[in-house]
């Protein structure tokens, strides 16, 4: 009796493997999560196959399953364009159950956001924000340089605060990071009421 | 033998228990711990006791402790200027005793508000707004009539905003108005757009 029910579960899971997975050796889920990615270009693999592409963040799992007692090592294949690099923690192991702890940590690539301020002198005030980052310009200065920005994200420089006694403008301000840095942002000044 | 051992432990723990309550029954102090407390007004409540809880306190303790088997709720009376606190999960409310030791946890966060405004003249589509670089990105479809509009993402208190026109709409130029700003303690709504022809 106690055989006849193993068996047909047995049986069962066999065929909910097979049907879920496409086959495949093993009986053990291979996975776990992937961080910092916002486009497709994410490849990753186990033992040099196996290939699983990802273009969201969040859980994974590999299609083929790994067998009780078999060596995983899962390692990327390629990284989306916006992407410094990848790095695997727990990739490395010999399955004994379920794996679904290995980490994918991704970093976007930055760029520098900056440019030149004219007519400033020695007028103290100016704020620039590009949202949440604000950034105060000294008085005498004839550059700024906003925090740097993920490639591929907008970024819009707006002015929080005039210095005092003139009214400064925003050219090149807005846009999309590219692959490259954005240096000719120019901030102009002029006295106020002019 | 078995009494003999177990009298001199029964006077140990009534010479203990009297040596750190001064006599009488168990003492149970009120006393917590609070994470992410930074600005001033925080007043918490039990069992008829008000603790003004000072900027920056990482922990707290009421004046007057319970007895074993007092209920206590600790409650918030009064939030702190902008921010939020509450007891985590579990942790505000039980029976004195119950625990060796009464220890709620805390925990304070900032308040965020929307930002948006009323887009005005949008008779077109493909109009995208941003709020910097990780404040999120608006694309509202063209409307008939002026209507109102609200970024996703809310903008915490003290921190700087600043919707910007990464994509004109076809055929259209839109302006910003009151683009910027620091947040403050209520919704912004005053960020408005207005779209006319273009050229």
């Amino acid at each position: 009796m106690k055989s006849s029910y193993l068996r047909a579960s047995l049986a069962l899971a066999c065929t909910l493997a097979l049907s879920a997975c496409g086959g495949g050796n093993g009986n053990l889920l291979l996975g776990g999560s992937v961080s910092g990615i916002n486009k497709e270009g994410l490849v990753l693999q186990n033992n040099g196959g196996s290939d699983l592409a990802i273009s969201a963040p969040g859980q994974f799992v590999f299609k083929d399953l790994v067998g009780t007692d078999s060596n995983y090592d899962v390692t990327v294949k390629s990284i989306p364009s916006n992407v410094e690099k990848c790095e695997v923690t727990n990739g490395k192991g010999r399955a004994a159950f379920n794996i679904l702890n290995i980490l994918v940590t991704c970093t976007i690539k930055t760029h520098e956001l900056k440019g030149t301020v004219t007519g400033l002198g020695n007028a103290s005030g100016l704020v620039l924000v590009n949202g949440s980052d604000r950034q105060a310009v000294s008085a005498g200065a004839t550059s700024f340089a906003m925090t740097k920005v993920s490639e591929d994200s907008p970024y819009g420089i707006t002015i929080l605060t005039q210095p005092a006694g003139l009214t400064c403008h925003v050219a090149n301000g807005v846009g999309k990071m590219g692959t490259a840095d954005v240096t000719g942002v120019q901030v102009s000044c002029v006295p106020s009421g002019a | 033998m078995k009494s003999s051992l177990m009298r001199p432990a029964f006077a140990l723990a009534l010479a203990l228990s009297l040596a750190s309550c001064g006599g009488g029954k168990a003492k149970f102090p009120i006393s917590g711990v609070i994470t992410g407390l930074q600005y001033s007004g925080l007043v918490l409540s039990t069992n008829g006791m008000d603790l003004p809880v000072p900027t920056g306190a990482t922990t707290f303790t009421f004046p007057n402790e319970l007895e074993y088997g007092d209920v206590y709720d600790v409650t918030v009376k009064n939030q702190p200027q902008h921010q939020t606190c509450g007891p985590q999960l579990g942790t505000g409310s039980n029976t004195a005793g119950r625990l060796a030791r009464i220890n709620v946890s805390l925990g304070c966060v900032i308040n965020s508000y929307t930002i948006g405004g009323t887009i005005s003249g949008l008779t077109a589509d493909g109009l995208v707004l941003a709020n910097g670089s990780t404040g999120g990105t608006l694309a509202p479809s063209k409307g008939t009539e002026a209507f109102k509009y609200t970024f996703a993402n809310p903008v915490q208190y003290n921190v700087t905003y600043g919707v910007t026109i990464i994509t004109q709409p076809t055929g259209l130029t839109c302006t910003v108005a009151n683009s910027t700003g620091v947040m403050g303690d209520a919704n912004i709504e005053n960020i408005n757009i207005n779209c006319v022809p273009a050229g």
